[in-house]
């Protein structure tokens, strides 16, 4: 009987960016307006086919960044990929990309990364212009999601989910 | 990767509870209990035995509180039953749950959670329960709030509505969120908070141990030395104030001191329910 494989993903990103509600949306289906902080770690599980092959997804929704506390190395450590949150609302989000990816690679190792700019139903206030969006996705396998609609979400996970398996075939 | 940290802290524990002002029975359960190795170094050449005293400390703590459902026969049985059977599930495990090692840890939370849902069954089987929604009447449940404590990491499993909080350096964290339907219906967006506090039924619980749902949800913080854990039920937080909390376990000189003056500031506030709290100070040492 094969047995199915567990990959740890942990979500990085500054405070308010929509780790949570990307985790709500992918798992539960659920999209609540409501912002709460997450505090600590909190862990869900989605099992996924990915061309074949069984995999669950643990994923690790670590508390944002922000003035009170930085993101513990820690919860990093044994992580197979991580999915980086930004704001496409906020431009500083996605300016503190470099030091958070700089975090996980030394806490984590060199392991795959998937950008999600999330918060994309907010045409209005969308603070990146096209140019900035190619910047970024020349540094990073990015892919825009919302939350609120669903749009790119499944794409991210599974997109994650397939670097993970790429990186178990890639090592020794 | 296996992380066998130094323990640098002593865990001062304790808990207490109340059966409140208005209550003829307490409902309630706790209990704090601690991981060792059975291990013990009989004889030795070694000229300092000394070294070996690590083989005889703690490695791990267990801290639960479960509030038996008020209202519905057996609230006291399911929640003694859920705590017993996990005392049994995870003492029988202990010894996997003596360091953090990163490349199992996902085991070691499928662990915790088998735990919950092995106590869910004894309750359902033992007084009658779940059955998708058949019964006329509900069986007991209780909710459950465990802390699994290997230094530093504390493993969160909760079902319910009885909370873990940690404070530190003056600020309290509240590390779970209520499983209440008044809870569910803002979260989905049917209700605002507003709405929430008004509607009659919205403290009734959306998930427990013994009722059809049951959804237990997991997660973890990072300790650090000078941290203060804290359990407790909903006879506490519905009667005291998140800054008073913070404040009594801020100047608590010792978890008993602490647990006495939170129990006491819920009777104080009314004492409408059952109050159970457990403390645990991370002392620096």
């Amino acid at each position: 009987m094969s047995q199915t494989i567990q990959k740890k993903v942990c979500m990085v990103g500054v405070f308010g960016t929509g780790k949570t509600s990307l985790v709500q949306r992918f798992v539960h289906t659920l999209f609540s307006e409501r912002y709460l902080s997450t505090v600590g770690v909190k862990i869900d599980r989605k099992p996924l086919e990915l061309d074949g092959t069984a995999l669950t997804l643990v994923l690790w929704d670590l508390a944002g960044r922000d003035k009170h506390e930085d993101i513990a190395g820690s919860y990093l450590r044994g992580a197979h990929a991580v999915l980086y949150v930004a704001d496409g609302t906020r431009r500083e989000t996605c300016d503190q990309l470099p030091e958070l990816r700089a975090l996980a690679l030394e806490a984590a190792g060199d392991v795959p990364g998937v950008l999600a700019l999330n918060k994309s139903d907010l045409k209005e206030s969308w603070a990146l212009a096209p140019k900035d969006e190619e910047l970024l996705a020349r540094e990073w396998d990015l892919v825009r999601t919302s939350a609120k609609t669903g749009d790119g979400v499944e794409e991210a996970f599974r997109r994650i989910g397939r670097a993970t398996l790429a990186g178990r075939e890639a090592r020794p | 990767m296996t992380v066998t940290a130094a323990i640098p802290v002593r865990v001062d524990a304790r808990g207490q509870t109340d059966v409140g002002l208005r209550r003829k029975a307490n409902e309630d359960q706790f209990v704090i209990m601690t991981l060792v190795k059975s291990s013990e170094v009989r004889q030795t050449s070694v000229p300092d035995p000394g070294v070996f005293d690590a083989l005889r400390r703690p490695e791990g703590w267990l801290f639960i509180v479960a509030d038996g459902v008020g209202g519905q026969p057996g609230g006291a049985q399911a929640s003694q039953t859920a705590v017993t059977s996990l005392v049994k599930y995870l003492g029988q495990a202990a010894g996997c749950f003596n360091s953090i090692d990163t490349d199992r840890e996902h085991e070691f939370l499928e662990q915790l959670e088998a735990a919950v849902h092995d106590a869910h069954r004894r309750i359902t089987e033992e007084h009658g329960g779940a059955t998708q929604g058949k019964r006329a009447t509900p069986g007991p449940a209780t909710t459950l709030t465990m802390a699994m404590l290997v230094w530093p990491r504390a493993y969160i499993v909760q079902v319910g509505d009885s909370r873990a909080f940690y404070l530190r350096k003056g600020r309290l964290r509240q590390l779970t969120r209520d499983q209440t339907a008044g809870e569910f219906m803002v979260n989905t967006g049917a209700w605002t908070e507003e709405q929430a506090q008004k509607a009659p039924y919205s403290g009734t619980l959306a998930s427990a141990l013994g009722a059809d749902e049951m959804t237990p949800v997991v997660g973890l913080v990072d300790l650090q030395p000078g941290d203060t854990l804290l359990l407790c039920t909903d006879g506490l937080t519905r009667h005291v104030s998140d800054e008073r909390i913070a404040e009594v376990l801020g100047r608590a000189g010792d978890a008993e001191s602490a647990c006495r003056e939170l129990v006491e500031a819920a009777l104080a506030g009314g004492g409408h329910d059952n109050v159970t709290v457990v403390t645990a100070i991370m002392v620096p040492g």
